[in-house]
Formats: structure tokens, sequence, C-alpha cells
């Protein structure tokens, strides 16, 4: 009795499940008739310390795809996207292990032929690996550790051998050498100490500005390490104090920025202060507020775009549809999509069939005018264009207090070595 | 700077820390030396003690530095924060003894202290669901004074968080020692059953005992609020795991042991990251917690407990 009452649960069980199979076929027949789509993923540390800075990228990238989806999709296909988030709760920022999760997911999906992202380096070098094995190319705005798109480590990064890794900004290979030259030769700094915050992203551009300004002159008096969920820097910044260098340079993010500057602000208020690409943006600007970001510089890895006339329609749409300002990273990530989007275009153009490889090839060989110029790379992934602009918190009554544009204007392109 | 500016500006910000650490260890140690349970929920009250005093301020209309108070206002006001602050932590604390672990008292093995690192990640996304991932600039109506001797600076927030972290432990020392309520917290550490016998209603001490334990780590709260001038959700962990090393390098179960416990850490915080660098400071702390247990087991103040076998 109790048996069959079993079985008949079970068979009506699988009856409803099959019905709903046939007609969750039926209906992706039936939308497949009217257009085909594709899928691309989206990666980035949504929630955290950098979710700001990661949503200014979102809103790049999905400005572009809603363009080309207006205009009846790329070459007749429309483009869907799979979002995720690769920041934790337990890691308050960005997180590796997460993000590697995520892209074995994504690479699940046979539907995905390219990525966007990652914001971070911590989460490309996490990346990379699993992306090389399934031949799915991604594309980051914002990532610049040059660990991962160099050759000598390609065995860790791309064991498959081909770039898929590529960026529409440059590296820390320029970002960090071309400040302590920024340092040197503008602001006449003759000593500094040298900050990181422990992540991927930090190490690497803190140990490749120290490594110049030691070749420009500047005597580096110490370097430490930061641990992100630390509160309280007081002790490391009165150790500072005590050494009187003309600058501090901080590699790193959000996280441990935000609480760095608001303490050095109390105890070495008057010293010349900088940063990369992590501490420019909204997050650095809304977490730690005026006073205490005043004065700090910042770097980008790229050309100084939201205030370009090329880029004026781009940062009214914006604007006009996020009511907030873009970053520049804002401007790179749609420049990314738009490489994306371009590659898929001439993969289908020419009769080949839209898949992860053909599309990887087809941006290895891109040359597209964007927002922020002709981008093309070279066979690491890398962007030919090799600007980094250099950016300082300055607080502008007359605009609101998150207002990036004007709260952190742009001096200009930092000295090539 | 000379070094001995240096060395007395680390010794501020070590005491500072500490201060901050040994109130935040008397919960732990109050809660183990009653019923032997290490409470991790107390990292995410002190979280949310932050969180509480922060919107509490705001709705006060301070928010940021906009309004700078002096005197009498500032003490009123700070005065009226702590309590309202270290009444709803402490109320939280009690709902969660009477909730969470009431029912598993008394159970062997490590169900009870499981649950509560369970309750303290409800509480942790609780606050990260309903105020958002994002670092929050606190509310600081505190002026910014200082006095200087030489090139080493002391802030009036210091001498506040001084204060404040020194009259709690004070009154909780009198209160433990000296009224009735203490003494039944005293006789149920030392034997419960034996307690219960004379007629101490043991429920009641162990929720009163986590009422206190989970306000003074919202007063906790509070300070680090006013100190750091931000706070997330995710600030229990890093503070909660050092409180704990105070509480057991101090020897847990001990008051005053958790007081010297926080100040050494915050202490060996700062001077390591003097002399040594800041990137050894974890391990620096927890070397030294292992060269004290291994020497001294049940830590700097702590004895054997007579009853425990």
């Amino acid at each position: 009795m109790k048996q069959s009452r079993h079985t008949r649960r079970a068979f009506n069980f699988a009856a409803v499940a099959s019905v709903a199979v046939l007609a969750s076929v039926a209906g992706i027949s039936g939308l497949q008739a009217q257009q085909k789509t594709i899928k691309l993923g989206i990666t980035l540390p949504l929630t955290g310390a950098d979710a700001d800075d990661a949503a200014k990228i979102k809103n790049g990238f999905q400005i572009a795809i809603d363009e080309a989806n207006a205009k009846g999709g790329v070459a007749g296909y429309k483009i869907e996207t799979v979002v995720f988030d690769s920041a934790t709760a337990t890691a308050g920022q960005y997180d590796p292990a997460q993000a590697a999760t995520n892209t074995k997911k994504l690479v699940s999906d046979p539907a995905v032929v390219a990525n966007l992202g990652p914001q971070m380096s911590g989460e490309g070098k996490a990346m990379t690996p699993i992306l090389s094995e399934a031949d799915l190319a991604t594309i980051t705005p914002s990532s610049t550790n040059p660990d991962i798109t160099n050759p000598a480590m390609a065995g860790t990064f791309k064991p498959k051998g081909k770039a898929i890794y590529f960026r529409t900004v440059t590296t820390d290979a320029f970002q960090g050498p071309n400040m302590a030259n920024f340092f040197a030769q503008n602001l006449k700094v003759k000593s500094v100490y040298v900050l990181d915050d422990s992540g991927a992203y930090g190490v690497g551009i803190a140990d490749s500005f120290q490594k110049q300004a030691e070749k420009d002159g500047i005597k580096v008096l110490g370097r430490d390490q930061l641990n992100p969920k630390e509160a309280d820097y007081t002790t490391i910044l009165t150790k500072i104090k005590g050494l009187k260098p003309d600058a501090l340079y901080y590699g790193g993010v959000a996280q441990a920025g935000v609480k760095l500057a608001k303490q050095a602000y109390d105890i070495i208020p008057n010293m010349i202060k900088g940063g990369g690409d992590g501490i420019q943006g909204g997050s650095f600007l809304k977490g730690g507020g005026f006073p205490a970001v005043e004065g700090w510089y910042s770097t980008n890895a790229g050309p100084h775009l939201t205030e370009d006339p090329a880029a004026a329609a781009f940062v009214k749409t914006y604007q006009d549809k996020y009511k907030d300002v873009p970053s520049d990273y804002s401007i790179t990530a749609y420049d990314g999509a738009e490489v994306v989007l371009d590659a898929i275009k001439r993969v289908a153009d020419s009769g080949k069939e839209v898949n992860r490889a053909n599309v990887r090839d087809a941006m290895q060989t891109s040359n597209l005018k964007t927002l922020q110029g002709a981008v093309s790379f070279d066979e690491n992934g890398d962007i030919k264009d090799r600007t980094v602009s250099v950016f300082q918190y300055k607080h502008d009554a007359k605009y609101p207090d998150d207002d990036l544009t004007h709260q952190n204007p742009y001096i200009g392109v930092a000295p090539q070595s | 700077m000379e070094s001995w500016e240096i060395l007395l500006q680390q010794v501020i910000n070590g005491v500072s820390l500490g201060a901050m650490y040994a109130l935040l260890a008397l919960g732990f140690t109050m809660v183990y030396g009653i019923i032997e349970l290490i409470n991790f929920a107390h990292f995410n009250i002190f979280m949310v003690g932050s969180f509480i005093a922060m919107w509490v301020m705001q709705l006060m209309g301070f928010t940021g530095q906009s309004h700078v108070l002096y005197g009498l206002p500032l003490t009123a006001m700070l005065v009226f924060v702590l309590c309202v602050t270290m009444v709803a932590t402490g109320v939280l604390g009690a709902l969660i003894e009477r909730f969470g672990l009431r029912a598993l008292r008394g159970v062997s093995g490590t169900a009870p202290m499981i649950t509560t690192i369970g309750l303290s990640y409800i509480l942790f996304n609780v606050i990260l669901l309903g105020a958002g991932a994002d670092t929050k600039n606190y509310s600081n109506p505190m002026p910014n004074i200082r006095w200087e001797f030489g090139d080493a600076v002391l802030h009036l927030r210091e001498l506040i968080l001084w204060g404040v972290s020194l009259v709690l432990m004070l009154a909780l020392h009198y209160f433990v020692r000296r009224t009735k309520m203490g003494k039944a917290m005293q006789a149920t550490a030392q034997d419960q059953e034996a307690a219960r016998m004379v007629g101490v209603d043991v429920d009641r001490v162990v929720i009163i005992t986590f009422f206190i334990g989970s306000a003074l780590a919202g007063a906790a709260g509070v300070i680090f609020g006013l100190y750091y001038n931000y706070t997330n959700f995710g600030i229990g962990y890093t503070a909660g795991l050092r409180a704990f090393t105070a509480a057991v390098l101090g020897g847990i179960g001990n008051i005053p042991g958790a007081m010297l416990g926080g100040v050494l850490i915050g202490l060996i915080e700062s001077l390591g990251g003097q002399y040594l660098a800041v990137r050894w400071t974890d391990v620096i702390i927890f070397s030294i917690l292992v060269l004290v247990l291994v020497f001294r087991p049940t830590g700097l103040l702590g004895r054997a407990s007579p009853t425990k076998s």
C-alpha cells in the first residue's frame, strides 16, 4: 500500500516534470526561431569595499550591450549577459576563490562565448588558468597586474598557450614606474615610504613603483604591508611620521586605502601621498570622504577619458541612465565590450561558427576605433597604448561630494621612462 | 621625531587599541567564566553596536562631522548614545542566550559553541543585507582637540576612549565583587549545582551575564566607530579575534586578566609594528600567546578552576 502510493507520486512527478521540460523546450525553440542568442559573462566584485567602482564598470559594459541589442543585435545575435559577483562577505572585497568558482560555472555554459571583467588582478590570477583551459577569452577594463600577461609566466596563467586575457588599459609595468617618475620629476620627491595591501595588484604595483623610484634616485626609507581587514594603521603611520619621508606611496585597493587615508590625514597631514588606480574612483572618494582624501594623488592605467569630447555622448547617456558620473574605467569597460562585440561580428560575417575559440582569435586581431582611440593588442593580450594619467583629489564645493570628475581633477600624463 | 617621542606615541596608540580589546575581551571572559562557553556571536554583537550608535546619532541629525559639540553637550550626547547602544546590544545578547543557547545548556561537546558561530554569521549577514557592504563614514561630533608632547600627539578621542573603558571596567569590577548579583555570578562560576542548591537562580545569572557582556561589546562598538571614524559589516572579525586572544592571554574566565590581556595585545601590536614590521603583527601576537600558554596554560592571571576536573 505504502509502496504503491510512493510509486504513484513518483509517476505524477515524472509526468509533471516531462510536461514542464517539453514546454520549456518548445519555448526556447520558439524564441530561437525569432532570434539567435549568445551570452557574455560579466565577473566583477559587485559588493564589498570596491562595489562603487565595480558598478561604474558594469554600467559601461551594459551600455555597449544595450546599444547593440537596440540595433537588432550583433550579426543577428541577441546578446545576453550572465553576471557573477566575485566579492564575498568574509573577504569584504574581491575574493580570488569566489572568482575561480564563478569562472568554473561560466565555462560550463556553452552559450557563453566571451567574458567581460574582472576588475581586480587578484580575481584575474585565479580566473585565467580556468579560462585558458576552456579557450574562453576575457577582456578587463581595469586589471593591471603585469604577471597575468607576462610571457615568462604563461605556464601559470595561460597553460594552453593562447592569449585569453585582453586589456583595454595598460599594466603596472607602466603604471607604478610612471608614477615614480612623476614623484621624482614633477613633485621633486627625494625620499618615500612604500606600503601595499597584500593583494596581487597592490604588491605588484608597489614593487614596480619602488624599483623605478630607486632608479630615479628617490630614497626608499621602508616598505611594509597592510592587512586590509585590520582597522588600525596608526602604528605604521606613526613609524612613517618618525622617518620623515617626503612622500608615501600606497599600492592597493579601497578597503585598506580608505582607512589609511583617514588615519594619515590625522598623523601625516602634510606629506605627499599617492597611489594607483586602486584608489582612483568612487569607492575611495565616498569611503574616505573629504577632508581625508584631500591631496591624495592617484593614477589611471590609460588616457583620461570622461572629459574627452569623443566620449561626451557616452557620458551623457551614462548620466541619464544611471544618475551618476562615470569613471574612466566605465569608458574602458565600454571599449572592452565594443571589442568583444566587434569580434563576434567579424566571426559571424566571415561565415565561421560563433564559438569561444573563433571569438578569441578575432579579439586577438582587433583593430577597432573606440572612445579611447584605436585599440589593438600585442600577442600577450596587452593594449599597445601605454598612457598613464595622474589625478589629485581636491575638494570643489561647487559640485556634489561624490562627483568623481570634479572632486578628483585630472593633472596630466605621467612621464614615461 | 625623536626616538622617545616615537615610543610615547606608539604607547598612546597601543593603550588605545588595548582599551578597546579589553572591553571586548570582558564579554568573552565573563560568559566563559560562568558557563564555559566561548561565545563567538560576541564578535558581531560588537559590530552591531557600532551600527546602532551610528544610526542613533544619524537620527539625532549628526552625519559625518556636520555638527561638532564641546563640553557638557558633548558629554551628554556621548553618554546618551552609549546608554542606548549598550541597552540595545545587551538585550540582543540576552535574546541570543534565551532563544539560541539556553536549550543547549548542559549539552556536552561543541554544539553550543558551533551554535554561537552560526548566530554570529546571522548577525553578520543581517547587517550586510540591511545596511549594505560599503564602508560607512561614521558620525563624529567630537572636536579635534589635541595635546602635543614634542612630536607625540594625544587626541581628545583617545582620552575619551580610555576614560569610558576605565569607568566601565571599574563598574564591572565593583558589580561582580560587591553586589548580590555579582556574588551569585561568582558562585555560579565556581559550581552551578551548589549555587542552585543555596538558592541562586542560575538561569537569571546566565542571562544577566550575557546582557552585561554584550553591553560592553556594544560600548566597544561605539568607541570603535568614534575612534576610527568608520564602520562596516566586517569589523567584528579582526577585532573580535584579537580580543579573544587577549582573554586567553590574560586567563580566560578571569576579569582582571581580560583587561591586562587587552592592553598587552594593544601594546604588542603597536610596538611590534614600530620596531619590527606591521606585516608581522599577527605572527608576533600569536607567537607570544603560544609561548605564554606553553609555560602558563591557564593564562597570565588565570588559575586552574577548583571545581572542574
